[in-house]
């Protein structure tokens, strides 16, 4: 608190000198990213036909999407209208846009760089002070990615603060509702296991959203550990209807672990979904594509190829796509179709 | 007379004797506790004066209370025991003939007389439970009362009867002149929709009780709710002078309402309302009576759509106001000018006035500003507080603690 209070004080005298110092340094960029094969894919998930394809694959249900939330705020009496049909449809359209944002996925980026680049060093300065000082940019036309910030430290350097160090000012000086300065203990591994065993996952989910920048070291870890749960547990319904549903397929098609999916989609009668999850697929593996030329109708022989081209361990598949294609060709499903 | 001298001058030195040993005392045969009746002694130490008792006094817990001293005694047994055949056992026993015959002394049976007599103390109140007590001290309104008595097969099972008003009533006679009687009035019902009100009068005040308490269960209502917790919708009812606006609330509200109302509203099964009375607030009987009317005049929602011919869409703030159609009439008018408001239509185009709430004196005085001033800095205080409490388990960016300080000796 001392140093941002000082901040205030010292930010005119020393913000001309960072100008300079800006300006004639290369300014760093405020994200850069590892650059690796699977890290540059996950640009992918940006693509039309990728968001396309999730937004699909999260199949938009109204009843979850506004099923009743118990999120602490006082439950209020219902208001009552009545409405001509044209007056419902058009509520009825306003709430289908509203779900649309409600479902909103969140980023998939790679993780982040840390920074480290040093602005100036001054010996002069070292004994004056016994701690940091930070100079933060709270001019109203930046951005909490764009924001300036720097450090003077005690030996005299001064430098662009690390993100850490930015996650604190930026929540400091523009708080953002349900994040905490300090990373809760929850995220901490032996705090995850009982909330995953117990399949809160949309909780801790979106928590990790509130807490973290979705390029944060410590939301990747999490997410992916939350994924792996959720697919190793095959609680895909647990998630389907939510925002997290697109990031969970994509991280599942990212790592080639499509199988559980797969075999969940066989077992309850979603071909259509188990065709747009391996559509995804080959698009992020244009290297290791499945040979098929998929059409409309033809999800089975989608899946087959899959099988034999692809899949890891695919005897449970083999199993289940065996049992659906039994099912599919009895009389039985011509019933329930 | 010789005798007598010789008799006396026997006895003298005897006499002497005695008198040295043993002091004389003086006996008297009457006396204030052998003048009276016991009665006449217990009212003089139990009765108030009069003017006493206009005072209130001899009433309260505490009081003395007429001891009966007889009590636990037998006649036949006393200090001595003895076995009397025909009075304390059998003549006969078995086949033979019991014989009168005295046991060896039982030690405790005075200390268990004594027990038997001084458990009867001081006059204490009647003490319920809390749950068991109504709505204000001993007073029998508000209390359970238990169910209906059975009639044939039905035994009203899970019924519960709650006094509501409990009353003396007197009315002018030919021959008995002033004639008092007590008039209960109770509501019953088994929580899940079926209720009844019912009004007794009797001398006795168990017998109305008893007479209402019947009545009320062979006039069994069945009252809609929604979802099993509230009212269908908000209404307005009258009858008399007492007025009620009643509103639905979402669950977990509770009853928020005049105390008749609340404890129909349990016996009816109802969870979440609100209801104000305006007007005759203290004549429940009405109370009672306009909150029946009322309730027994609600509209399902689907009778609300087909009077009004539009859709009856309901919008709730935990589903995300998303809205859903309750009830749809079978042709649907398309004039959307002529929508009605659905508070104003469901009570009867009344509007409820809405109070201005107005803050309290302090806000605005300087006294209230320092203390706003004083106290701003602390606003966030508990918070951090538990929040540092949990620092130590925060991942590593936790704050620094500082640094100890070295021991200067």
């Amino acid at each position: 608190m001392l140093s941002s209070r000082l901040c205030m004080g010292l930010r005119q005298l020393e913000s001309s000198f960072i100008n300079r110092q800006l300006l004639t340094t290369r300014r760093p960029a405020t994200c850069t990213f590892a650059s690796s094969t699977d890290s540059e894919k996950k640009y992918l998930f940006f693509e039309n036909k990728v968001q396309d394809l999730l937004k699909r694959l999260t199949r938009k249900d109204v009843n979850k999407v506004f099923r009743k939330r118990k999120d602490g705020e006082k439950v209020e009496a219902a208001v009552y209208k009545f409405m001509t049909t044209a007056q419902l449809e058009e509520e009825l359209k306003k709430a289908d846009l509203k779900a649309d944002e409600l479902l909103q996925m969140p980023p998939v980026v790679p993780e982040r760089e840390e920074i480290d680049e040093v602005l100036d060093k001054d010996e002069k300065l070292v004994g004056l002070l016994d701690t940091k000082i930070i100079f933060t940019d709270i001019s109203l036309d930046k951005t909490d990615r764009s924001r300036t910030i720097a450090v003077r430290d005690v030996d005299g350097t001064l430098r662009l603060a690390t993100w850490e160090e930015r996650s604190r000012m930026n929540q400091i000086y523009f708080p953002r509702p349900g994040r905490e300065i300090w990373v809760p203990h929850v995220f901490q591994d032996e705090a995850l296991q009982p909330i995953l065993e117990r399949k809160d996952y949309e909780f801790i989910l979106n928590r990790a959203c509130a807490q973290f920048e979705p390029d944060d070291p410590d939301y990747i870890r999490v997410t992916t550990k939350t994924y792996e749960a959720v697919n190793s547990f095959g609680d895909f319904d647990l998630l389907r209807s939510t925002r997290h549903f697109g990031p969970l397929v994509f991280h599942l098609a990212l790592t080639k672990n499509l199988d559980r999916l797969l075999i969940e989609n066989l077992e309850t009668d979603r071909l259509e979904d188990a065709a747009w999850a391996l559509q995804l697929y080959n698009i992020l593996h244009a290297d290791a594509k499945i040979n098929h030329d998929y059409k409309r109708g033809a999800e089975l022989e989608f899946v087959k190829a899959y099988i034999d081209q692809c899949s890891k361990d695919n005897s449970q598949l083999e199993l289940a796509y065996k049992h659906c294609k039994d099912f599919l060709s009895s009389p039985k499903s011509a019933a329930v179709a | 007379m010789a005798w007598v001298s010789r008799l006396l001058s026997i006895a003298q030195p005897f006499r002497l004797a005695t008198s040295l040993a043993l002091p004389t005392t003086q006996t008297r045969n009457t006396s204030f506790f052998t003048k009276h009746t016991a009665a006449q002694l217990w009212k003089g130490v139990t009765s108030v004066s009069n003017a006493g008792r206009k005072r209130g006094r001899g009433k309260k817990a505490g009081k003395k209370m007429i001891r009966d001293l007889n009590r636990g005694q037998v006649i036949g047994v006393g200090k001595v025991n003895m076995v009397w055949p025909g009075l304390t056992t059998n003549v006969i026993r078995g086949r033979e003939l019991v014989e009168q015959q005295q046991l060896p002394p039982d030690p405790e049976r005075e200390a268990r007389l004594l027990k038997l007599r001084n458990a009867l103390g001081p006059f204490r109140r009647l003490k319920l439970s809390p749950p068991e007590r109504g709505w204000s001290g001993n007073r029998l309104p508000g209390r359970t009362v238990g169910p209906p008595d059975p009639i044939g097969d039905e035994k009203f099972e899970g019924f519960e009867t709650v006094v509501l008003e409990s009353k003396a009533v007197t009315n002018m006679t030919g021959n008995l002149g002033r004639k008092r009687q007590m008039s209960m009035f109770v509501v019953t019902g088994n929580g899940n929709g079926l209720a009844g009100f019912g009004l007794g009068k009797a001398i006795d005040g168990k017998a109305s009780l008893k007479v209402a308490k019947n009545r009320a269960g062979q006039r069994l209502m069945y009252i809609e709710r929604y979802n099993g917790h509230t009212v269908c919708h908000d209404f307005f009812a009258q009858f008399g002078f007492s007025k009620l606006y009643v509103k639905k609330k979402p669950e977990g509200y509770g009853l928020k309402c005049h105390r008749a109302i609340k404890s129909i509203c349990e016996v009816a099964g109802i969870k979440d309302i609100h209801v104000k009375v305006e007007g005759g607030s203290s004549n429940i009987q009405s109370v009672t009576k306009a909150f029946f009317l009322g309730l027994l005049q609600q509209k399902p929602p689907e009778k609300l759509a087909e009077e009004t011919g539009y859709h009856l869409v309901e919008f709730r703030k935990d589903h995300g106001n998303y809205p859903t159609v309750i009830a749809s009439p079978a042709k649907v008018s398309d004039d959307t000018k002529n929508v009605p408001a659905y508070d104003e239509y469901v009570m009867g185009n009344r509007v409820v006035l809405q109070r201005k709430k107005f803050p309290p004196f302090y806000v605005g005085t300087d006294g209230w500003e320092l203390h706003l001033r004083k106290t701003l800095k602390y606003r966030n205080e508990n918070d951090v507080r538990i929040k540092l409490r949990t620092a130590a388990r925060y991942l590593n960016t936790q704050p620094a603690k500082p640094p100890k300080r070295p021991v200067t000796i």
